[in-house]
């Protein structure tokens, strides 16, 4: 199946994570020269993540700056039978990222403030060829979401990228409850289908 | 439903960490206790970490590296910088018309504008526009009739003047050839194209407009019908009003 393979291809290697796990060690031991290996291989996904839940650059540098300075004091909590650790980074920066939208919730929004200057354009620049994979990785999984049916992808866009809870949910695409209830969890079950088909 | 399987149901909502803070401590002290629930946790993982990295891939800003990487205390967010790349979700209609303004008229430079433009355009997503503007914290809700011509078409506007507009429109005739549905946000002031709408055969369609950050509170959003193409300033048939 075209997305299995696709994304068997483009599984992190095992080195990075070995890599990962080498320089959390050293960062444990007190050894600070293992940053910059964190660093260069996460910034970019972490940074992605953080920037789409907040869609702002100066607050997700922010988060991002938060999320490392954890991971560098957290390095000896990590605990590779749980995941990898690109997996506990990005869990660090969605609840980091999180919990920054809802303090901003919370707070009465100044909603014509937005506007941007032309300088604040972006540049295109061309991406090195060190990210095509991440891109190429993101692409995909992006394809089997949009492949949900609309209200299954806009529940668990809700919940992941906006960090609504259920029953905010509901109250948002005017549902009950139960049915919001049902849509993300045949969401996830599908995605999960898509996403692991054949790789048994 | 027995309580297991009205629990298991929780599991999806507990991985996304979208329970309500009483399911999600009534979830986990089941999960302790219950091998199935805890492999459907353990096997919806991997879907939530894919999510995470299912977002358009952006590079942070050089200087942010050292600034991570020497632990230094975060700057005032006020210095002048350059961007590196914008977060599509952070685009307004306002800087846009004003690149293609200047665009036009500025030679070399309006050449690499434009490139950044299109680049802006393509990457964005209309899905993720959409669940940006529900969650919006300024949402607001119009709900639109038929009118005369088509008595029984229904639509709603949601509206954030931060995000922008969402609109869902059902039951509305196929439009006759050389001509299309326009949307108008009506304010005090003038009529303002949030643009067209093709529906499907059903007569439903569903589109994301992005409207202006300054744009007066508007006092009716409309569907006329118009040549293709769209026009500046309504001239056809009204199918659908609503005033909020």
């Amino acid at each position: 199946m075209w997305l299995l393979a696709a994304l068997a291809r483009l599984q992190p290697a095992t080195e990075s994570q070995a890599e990962d796990e080498s320089s959390l060690r050293q960062l444990a031991s007190g050894d600070q020269t293992a940053a910059a290996g964190l660093y260069d291989r996460h910034a970019r996904p972490l940074y992605s993540l953080i920037l789409r839940i907040l869609g702002n650059e100066t607050e997700a540098e922010d988060v991002l700056q938060d999320v490392f300075a954890q991971a560098f004091r957290q390095a000896s909590r990590y605990d590779a039978r749980r995941g990898a650790v690109a997996a506990w980074l990005l869990t660090i920066a969605r609840s980091r990222a999180i919990d920054r939208l809802r303090a901003r919730r919370t707070r009465v929004e100044t909603v014509a403030g937005e506007t941007k200057t032309l300088d604040e354009m972006p540049d295109a620049q061309p991406d090195a060829a060190s990210t095509m994979l991440d891109e190429e990785r993101s692409r995909l999984v992006r394809r089997a979401l949009g492949e949900l049916p609309m209200l299954q992808r806009m529940a668990i866009e809700l919940a992941y990228y906006e960090g609504l809870s259920h029953s905010e949910i509901a109250e948002r695409l005017e549902q009950p409850l139960g049915t919001v209830k049902t849509r993300i969890r045949m969401g996830l079950l599908k995605l999960r289908d898509v996403l692991t088909e054949g790789r048994a | 439903m027995t309580a297991h399987e009205e629990l298991k149901a929780s599991a999806a909502g507990y991985v996304l960490g979208s329970l309500d803070p009483e399911e999600r401590r009534a979830f986990e002290s089941h999960l302790a206790g219950c091998a199935e629930c805890a492999e459907q946790v353990a096997s919806l993982r991997p879907v939530v970490g894919a999510l995470a990295t299912a977002v358009l891939q952006v590079t942070p800003r050089a200087e942010l590296r050292e600034r991570i990487l020497s632990g230094a205390a975060p700057r005032a967010g006020t210095d002048a910088r350059i961007h590196d790349r914008k977060s599509p979700a952070a685009l307004t209609w306002l800087p846009l018309a004003a690149a293609i303004i200047i665009a036009v008229g500025a030679g070399i430079y309006a050449v690499r504008l434009q490139r950044q433009i299109g680049e802006l355009r393509a990457r964005f997503d209309q899905a993720q526009a959409t669940t940006a503007v529900l969650a919006a914290p300024d949402l607001a809700r119009i709900d639109l009739q038929g009118q005369q011509v088509a008595p029984d078409a229904r639509a709603r506007a949601l509206w954030s003047r931060s995000r922008g507009l969402v609109f869902t429109a059902a039951n509305l005739p196929p439009a006759p050839a050389g001509k299309a549905y326009q949307v108008w946000v009506v304010t005090a002031q003038a009529p303002i194209s949030a643009g067209l709408l093709t529906p499907d055969p059903s007569g439903a369609g569903t589109q994301f407009y992005m409207t202006p950050a300054d744009i007066a509170p508007p006092v009716a959003v409309a569907v006329t019908l118009e040549p293709a193409g769209g026009v500046p300033a309504p001239t056809g048939e009204r199918y659908l009003i609503g005033m909020p």
